[in-house]
């Protein structure tokens, strides 16, 4: 079986099909699949697969650097959704090993970039290695020139196991920031309160801010760093 | 088992970066002893060798390594930590897999 291949048709598949389709379809092809949630409007997701499927694996990655609200609205959705929330730590001597070298701010002299790697990918990587398959909450909006090509389901090539295949699905690749906020309003799904505040995309409260009218949500990340110079990608 | 490198051009005729930087570690540690092929995928021409394969596996990214065996679909590796380590057993640094991870992986920014 080429996997590669069969998640290539399954993706033109599903192209046009709506979140939900695509959270049923990857909920009844994966028993040991969970999504990511980071405490945002990913919500939606976390929404539409508990009707789906009651006690679905959720996880969130505690950076130990996160909003007081987003710790909030994490447990307010643990105690609302009937699903399995686990929340993830990295790993403690790394984090201390880079804090003493560094300090608690390299960020801002070192990019963004060696912090994420120990407090989001660290134990990102960890959880992963225990699955077939993972959701997450990526739209191509978020940012036009990194996320315009994303796929509804690829093979995640970065963290699967060795010689097997990690399924990464991505239910609301096509909607727009609108059509998730129409889908919170209407469904009287909770949010994280950093929204009513201006926060548009939520991340580390040392590296978010809010965002003001027509800036692009990507401005309220790393807002000190240059915008990723994008060159691994192919152009195909 | 056959192990096939592939390196960009870029759509200005620049070498990629990343690319000159895997190469050079594989020079550096030896390791390049053991890829049989290097192939270019070149962004001006989408039928170069490297362009052709990329697309035939399902590739977006460059460098890329593919390890062929026998009776075997290919296995594709887009981190050169991760080939290192599970195809060539060496030893890595945790560190350094999971940079290499986050500056490759941009969409894994907004987690």
């Amino acid at each position: 079986m080429n996997d590669t291949i069969n998640l290539v048709d399954l993706d033109s598949n599903l192209q046009a099909a709506s979140p939900q389709e695509i959270l049923a379809h990857a909920l009844a092809e994966h028993d040991n699949i969970a999504i990511s949630f980071s405490g945002a409007e990913d919500v939606v997701l976390v929404d539409m697969a508990s009707r789906i499927k009651p006690g679905v694996q959720v996880f969130c990655l505690d950076t130990g650097r996160l909003h007081a609200a987003t710790y909030e609205f994490i447990d307010k959705v643990r105690q609302h959704y009937e699903v399995d929330l686990q929340i993830l730590f990295p790993d403690a001597t790394a984090v201390q090993q880079l804090v003493n070298e560094k300090g608690l701010f390299s960020f801002y002299q070192d990019t963004h970039k060696e912090c994420c790697a120990i407090r989001k990918v660290g134990p990102l990587r960890k959880k992963l290695l225990t699955l077939d398959a993972w959701i997450t909450g990526q739209r191509k909006d978020q940012s036009p020139g990194t996320r315009a090509n994303i796929p509804v389901v690829q093979h995640d090539r970065a963290f699967s196991r060795p010689e097997e295949v990690l399924v990464k699905y991505n239910p609301l690749v096509n909607w727009t920031s609108a059509q998730v906020w129409d889908y919170i309003r209407s469904n009287n799904v909770p949010y994280n309160k950093l929204h009513d505040q201006g926060f548009i995309s939520i991340g580390c409260e040392p590296c978010t801010r809010p965002t003001g009218p027509g800036q692009h949500e990507r401005e309220g990340r790393w807002w000190w760093e240059e915008e990723t110079k994008k060159e691994c990608g192919l152009h195909r | 088992m056959k192990i096939t490198l592939v390196k960009k051009i870029l759509a200005d005729g620049s070498p990629c970066k990343k690319c000159g930087d895997v190469l050079e570690k594989l020079e550096s540690s030896g390791q390049i002893a053991q890829i049989d092929t290097i192939l270019t995928a070149d962004e001006r021409d989408p039928e170069s060798d490297g362009m052709v394969l990329a697309k035939k596996l399902d590739v977006d990214r460059a460098p890329f390594f593919v390890v062929e065996k026998d009776g075997a679909a290919p296995l594709v590796y887009t981190v050169y930590m991760k080939f290192v380590k599970e195809v060539l057993n060496q030893k890595t640094e945790e560190k350094d897999e999971l940079k290499e991870i986050m500056e490759n992986n941009d969409d894994l920014d907004f987690l």
